[in-house]
C-alpha cells in the first residue's frame, strides 16, 4: 500500500463524517415529512449547502462540446473541490487536478475541466467528459480518488483503463493517467497504467468509501448539464 | 492517560484495521430490519397487484412493478402474507418438512416478508436452513483464475491447477479491459486440458460478456448485476426489462447464466432510500427469480465490507443467501472478497456456507495468491489451499475442493500453458515463448512470469474479434497442433449448448460430461441420514481423507 | 401472469406450426421427426444421454455429425453450435415440471431470439438500457420483433419496457 499519512487520514475521516453527519440531520427532517430519500427525479441536489467559492476553479458556463483533436477533457463529480476537498487518502483534489494535467500536457494536448451533475458515477462521468471531448478521450474523476479513462465509442461500463481502488492511487499515477489518456487522444496504443493490486486497502476503506460516495451522490442533479470550468494553478 | 498495556497488545491485532461503523439506518447502514423497512403487503385486483409492501401501484418503481408481475407466486400470494413468519421460519429448519413443502410458501412472498422470516432465525438456525434448501445434493465451489498481468500462459496453467483441485466452475477477468478475448480462451482451454467438464466464464462489461459467449470463447456468465434501488440499477445501466432480455439472449445461445446481486452494493453506490441492506436484497432476488433466471451470485459479494461494518451484517449475509434458496435458485454464496486483515475473522465469514453446503461455497476462491486476484483479493485464495483440505478432513464436510499431488500439478500446468501456446500460434496471436511455458509450470504468481509485449496483446485481441475468431477456431487449433483430448474436450463443452441440458437449476459437469443438476441431484435432505454426507461420497471422502502431509502410521521412519 | 402465460400458448402453438410445415426462419430448417408426444420432465433428463434423438443443430444435424473429425472437415461451422427453439422448449418443460415456471417464460423468450443475429440481438439489448430508446425506438423493434422475426413474446416485453420507461422516466432525454 502507498504511504498514507495516518493522522491526516484520520482527520478527514472526521471531517467526512462530521460533513454527513450534519447533512444527515436535514435528510432526515425531509425524511419524515417526505416520501423517502433519493428520488431519481430530483431536479434540485438533495444537499443544501453551498458550493466553496474557490479562485482557483471557476465556473464560466455550461461545457460544450468540443471541436479540437487535441483535447483530453475531465470530468469531476459533483461534490469535487467544492464540498469535498480530498481524495480517500487525503490527497488534495487541486493537486490531483494539477497532476493529471500536467499529464496530459507533457503529451501536447490540452484539457479541459467540466463539473458532471447528472451522476456521481465514475463511469457515468466518463462519459459525460467523452461526450464533450474533441478528441473523443475523457477522464472522470469521483471526490473519493476512483478514475476512469473512457472513449466515446465504448459502453458506458467498459473503459479504456479503470482505476477502481482509489486508496492506491498516488500523484505519479494521477500523471501517468493523464499522459495515457492524450495518447489515446493522440491515436496511439500506450502500455496501461501499471495497477497496484492490494487486497487488503478494499477491507480497510470500503465502508469509509461508501460514506464519501453518499456524500458525493448528495449533489447529484438530474438532467444539469455539465458545467465548464477554468483551473488556474499558482 | 496511562495505557494499560493489555489494550495496547490487542491495538496491535489485524481485527483493528477492518472497517466498522455504527448503524445508521437512513442511508443503508443497517444490516436487517430497518426501521424504514415497509411492513409486509400484498394487494391483488383482478390478476395485478395493487400493493406490495405497503406501497401503492401508483408509487411503484419500476422494480416493485417487475417482482410484482414476475417474481411471486399470486396464487398464494394472499394466504402466505397473513402467515406467521415465526412458523414459516420454523418449517425452514424442521427436517420433517420437505424443502418443497417449504418453496411452496416461500415462493409467494414479498421482499419484505422474506426479509421478516429470515429476522426470526439464529446464525445456526440459518446453517441447517440452508443445509436442506439448496437446490443440488452435491456441494461445490468456484475458483477465479487471474492474473495482475493478464499473462495467458499463467491463466492457462492455473485454471489447470484449479481444475485438478475440484473446481467445477472457474471465472476470469481482466487488468485491462481489451485483454477480455484472451482471458477468455486462456481459462476455457486451460481448464478443459486439464479436466474436461469445467465450465467457464470470463467477467467483463455485460454486452462484451455475452459476446464472448456466442463466440464460444466462454460457457456461463455470472456478473449480470443488478440491485435493490431504482437509481443504483439505472447507475449499473441496466432495467429490470433490460436484464430480464439479457438473460434470454443467453439462454437462446446455450449458455448457462445467473444474476449478481449482494447486499451492501446500495450503500457503496449511494443510493439505499434508507432501507436495510436484508430488505433491498430480497429484491434483487425476487429480480433475479422474475426474469426467469436459474441462479444468483449473492452474499456481500464485492461489496462485503458494507454488511460486515455493521452489526448482525454477517448473520444477515448467510440470511441473503437463503433466501436465494428459498426462492429456488442456485446459489453462488460469495466468499469471494478480501474481507479481513484478521484469519480468525475470515474464517468465521465463510463458517454459515461452508457447513451448510451450497451450490457455490466461494463464488470464487482465489486459485492464485491473491496477489494476482484481479477482484480485488478473495476471502481465501491459493496459499489456504492446505488450511482449507484441513477443515474438510476435519469437520468431513465437502467444501468442493481435495488434495492433488505435486507431479500432477506440474505435468498439468505444462500441458496447458503449451495448449494455449499452440492457439496462440495458430491464430496468429503474438507468440507464447518456450520460456514463458516453463515458467508458467511453476509459477507462484505473475512475479515468476517474463513480461509480454501488452501493447501487441491487445491489438492482437482486437483483431481475432474483428476476424470473427469463434470456438470452432480454437478446436482446430488445438487438434491441429495435436492436443486431440483437449480439442475433443473444447468441442464437447461447444456441443453441449445443444442440448442446454446445463441451463438447468444448479448445473455443473463431471469430468466425463455427466450433467449434476437440481434436476438430477436435487436435494433430498430430512434429517440425520438423508441428504449428501461426504463419507458416503467414498471417491471424495478419500482424496480429502489422503491429505499428503498426514504422516502414515505404517510405514512412518521413526 | 395471466397475460404472460396466454402468450406462452400462443407462442407455442405458433412453433408447432412452424415445426409441421416448411418456415422461412433459417433457425428450423429441419425439424425433429421424433417430437415428443408428451412434455418433457425430469424422467427425461439430461437430453444429452437420454433424447440424443431430439437434439438438433439449427441446419437440423444431429449429434453424431458434429464430432471432431466433421470439425476438421470444415462441416461444422460455429453457426451449427447452437441451441434451437424446439430444445429450449424441451428444456422449458423440464424446468416446468420440476416447478420453476419462470424458467419455461424465460425459455420461451430466448426461443424466439434464437432466430435473430449475435449483433441485432447485442443492439436490442443496447436499446432496453437507460436512457438509449425513445418510446417509439422501442415500439419499433417491437414490430421488428413481430413481423420480421415472430417474436411476440419479445415483442409484448419491449412494448411492456417502453410503457414503463415512460411513466417512470427511463427514455432517451430522461436523465
Amino acid at each position: 500500500m502507498a504511504e498514507i499519512d495516518e493522522s491526516l487520514l484520520r482527520a478527514i475521516i472526521k471531517e467526512v463524517l462530521q460533513e454527513v453527519d450534519t447533512n444527515e440531520t436535514k435528510i432526515d427532517f425531509s425524511d419524515k415529512n417526505g416520501s423517502g430519500a433519493a428520488t431519481a427525479v430530483a431536479a434540485k441536489p438533495e444537499a443544501t449547502d453551498a458550493p466553496k467559492p474557490l479562485s482557483w476553479f471557476k465556473h464560466v458556463g455550461v461545457a460544450k462540446p468540443g471541436t479540437s483533436k487535441d483535447e483530453v477533457v475531465i470530468g469531476v463529480e459533483p461534490g469535487f473541490a467544492e464540498h469535498l476537498t480530498h481524495t480517500l487518502t487525503g490527497l488534495d483534489h487541486k493537486e490531483v487536478l494539477r497532476q493529471v494535467i500536467a499529464g496530459i500536457e507533457e503529451e501536447g494536448l490540452h484539457a479541459r475541466v467540466v463539473k458532471v451533475y447528472r451522476t456521481a458515477d465514475v463511469s457515468f462521468g466518463g462519459v459525460e467528459a467523452d461526450h464533450l471531448s474533441g478528441s473523443g478521450i475523457g477522464i472522470s474523476i469521483q471526490s473519493k480518488g476512483t478514475t476512469i479513462i473512457h472513449q466515446v465509442d465504448q459502453e458506458p461500463l467498459s473503459n479504456l483503463e479503470l482505476f477502481p481502488q482509489a486508496p492506491v492511487i498516488d500523484l505519479p499515477t494521477y500523471r501517468a493517467i493523464g499522459k495515457n489518456a492524450a495518447k489515446y487522444a493522440k491515436g496511439e496504443s500506450p502500455v496501461p497504467v501499471p495497477t497496484v493490486n492490494d487486497q487488503m486497502a478494499r477491507v480497510q476503506y470500503q465502508a469509509l468509501s461508501a460514506l464519501m460516495h453518499i456524500r458525493e451522490t448528495k449533489y447529484v442533479v438530474i438532467g444539469k448539464p455539465a458545467d465548464e470550468i477554468q483551473v488556474t494553478f499558482d | 492517560m496511562k495505557r494499560q498495556k493489555r489494550f495496547e497488545e490487542l491495538e496491535k491485532r489485524p481485527i483493528h484495521l477492518d472497517g466498522f461503523v455504527k448503524e445508521w439506518p437512513e442511508e443503508g447502514f443497517i444490516a436487517m430490519m430497518g426501521p424504514n423497512d415497509p411492513k409486509p403487503s400484498i394487494k391483488i385486483e383482478n390478476g395485478v397487484v395493487t400493493e406490495l409492501d405497503g406501497k401503492k401501484r401508483a408509487d411503484f418503481d419500476l422494480i416493485d412493478l417487475y417482482i410484482a408481475k414476475y417474481g411471486i407466486n399470486l396464487d398464494r400470494a394472499e394466504e402466505v402474507i397473513q402467515m406467521d413468519s415465526v412458523k414459516i421460519a420454523n418449517m425452514l429448519c424442521d427436517p420433517n418438512v420437505s424443502r418443497q413443502e417449504v418453496i411452496d410458501v416461500t415462493t409467494a412472498c414479498t421482499p419484505a416478508k422474506l426479509e421478516e422470516i429470515i429476522s426470526k432465525l439464529n446464525f445456526a438456525e440459518m446453517i441447517m436452513a440452508a443445509q436442506k434448501m439448496r437446490p443440488r445434493r452435491t456441494p461445490a465451489t468456484q475458483g477465479h483464475v487471474t492474473n495482475i498481468r493478464d499473462n495467458p500462459a499463467q491463466i492457462a496453467a492455473d485454471a489447470a491447477d484449479a481444475a485438478l483441485r475440484g473446481f467445477p466452475e472457474e471465472e476470469t477477468t481482466t487488468a485491462i479491459a481489451r485483454y477480455a478475448p484472451l482471458n477468455a480462451i486462456a481459462i476455457t482451454t486451460g481448464a478443459q486440458s486439464a479436466r474436461p467438464g469445467v465450465l467457464t466464464q470470463c467477467s467483463v462489461e455485460e454486452a462484451a460478456e455475452l459476446s464472448l459467449g456466442m463466440r464460444g470463447f466462454t460457457a456461463y456468465a455470472e456478473t449480470i448485476s443488478v440491485y435493490g434501488t431504482d437509481p443504483v440499477f439505472t447507475d449499473g445501466d441496466d432495467t429490470p426489462w433490460s436484464k430480464g432480455f439479457l438473460a434470454s439472449c443467453y439462454a437462446s445461445r446455450g449458455l448457462k447464466m445467473r444474476f449478481t446481486s449482494g447486499s451492501g452494493s446500495e450503500v457503496m453506490m449511494g443510493y439505499a432510500e434508507g432501507k436495510s441492506m436484508l430488505y433491498l436484497e430480497c429484491r434483487c432476488i425476487l429480480i433475479t427469480k422474475a426474469s426467469g433466471v436459474q441462479g444468483l451470485q449473492n452474499g456481500g459479494v464485492s461489496c462485503i465490507g458494507i454488511p460486515g461494518a455493521v452489526p448482525s451484517g454477517i448473520r444477515s449475509v448467510l440470511g441473503e443467501n437463503l433466501v436465494c434458496m428459498m426462492v429456488d435458485l442456485e446459489c453462488a454464496s460469495a466468499n469471494d472478497q478480501a474481507f479481513s486483515h484478521s484469519d480468525m475473522r475470515r474464517t468465521e465469514r465463510m463458517m454459515g456456507q461452508f457447513i451448510a453446503g451450497t451450490d457455490y461455497i466461494s463464488s470464487g476462491y482465489s486459485t492464485t495468491p491473491n496477489y494476482d486476484n484481479v477482484f480485488a483479493g478473495s476471502n481465501v485464495d491459493a496459499h489456504d489451499y492446505d488450511d482449507y483440505y484441513v477443515w474438510e478432513r476435519d469437520l468431513a464436510v465437502n467444501g468442493g475442493l481435495h488434495p492433488v499431488q505435486e507431479d500432477d500439478i506440474i505435468k498439468a500446468r505444462n500441458y496447458a500453458a503449451k495448449a494455449v501456446q499452440a492457439v496462440f500460434e495458430d491464430l496468429g496471436l503474438p507468440a507464447i515463448k518456450d520460456e514463458e511455458v516453463e515458467a508458467a509450470t511453476y509459477a507462484d504468481t505473475s512475479k515468476d512470469m517474463p513480461d509480454r509485449d501488452m501493447v501487441a496483446d491487445m491489438k492482437g485481441a482486437q483483431d481475432i474479434l474483428d476476424r470473427g475468431i469463434t470456438g470452432v477456431d480454437i478446436v482446430k487449433a488445438l487438434n491441429n497442433h495435436g492436443f486431440t483430448d483437449v480439442a475433443t474436450a473444447y468441442l464437447n463443452l461447444l456441443r453441449q449448448r445443444l442440448a442446454g441440458d446445463f441451463l438447468q437449476t444448479s448445473a455443473i459437469f463431471d469430468e466425463n460430461w455427466n450433467v449434476i443438476s437440481a434436476i438430477n441431484n436435487a436435494n433430498d435432505y430430512k434429517g440425520p441420514g438423508t441428504g449428501y454426507r461426504l463419507w458416503e461420497d467414498k471417491e471424495e471422502w478419500d482424496r480429502i481423507k489422503d491429505l499428503p502431509f498426514a504422516v502414515d502410521g505404517k510405514n512412518a521412519k521413526l | 401472469m395471466a397475460e404472460m402465460d396466454e402468450l406462452v400458448k400462443k407462442i407455442m402453438a405458433q412453433m408447432q406450426q412452424q415445426n409441421d410445415a416448411p418456415t422461412t426462419q433459417s433457425t428450423t430448417a429441419s425439424a425433429p421427426t421424433t417430437a415428443p408426444t408428451k412434455e418433457l420432465d425430469a424422467s427425461d433428463y439430461p437430453l444429452f444421454s437420454k433424447h440424443p434423438e431430439l437434439i438438433k443443430s439449427p441446419s437440423g444435424k444431429g449429434l453424431d455429425e458434429i464430432t471432431l473429425d466433421d470439425v476438421m472437415k470444415d462441416n461444422v461451422k460455429a453457426d451449427d453450435l447452437r441451441i434451437t427453439k424446439e430444445t429450449l422448449q424441451y428444456q422449458g418443460q423440464i424446468a416446468k415440471n420440476a416447478g420453476r415456471p419462470a424458467i419455461q417464460k424465460n425459455f420461451a423468450r430466448a426461443a424466439e431470439l434464437t432466430a435473430i443475429p449475435d449483433e441485432k440481438i447485442l443492439a436490442m439489448y443496447g436499446a432496453l438500457r437507460p436512457y438509449r430508446s425513445s418510446k417509439q425506438d422501442l415500439e419499433d423493434i417491437a414490430k421488428e420483433l413481430e413481423t420480421k422475426y415472430n417474436a411476440p413474446i419479445c415483442a409484448a416485453w419491449f412494448r411492456e419496457a417502453a410503457t414503463n420507461y415512460e411513466s417512470r422516466k427511463k427514455l432517451k432525454g430522461d436523465n
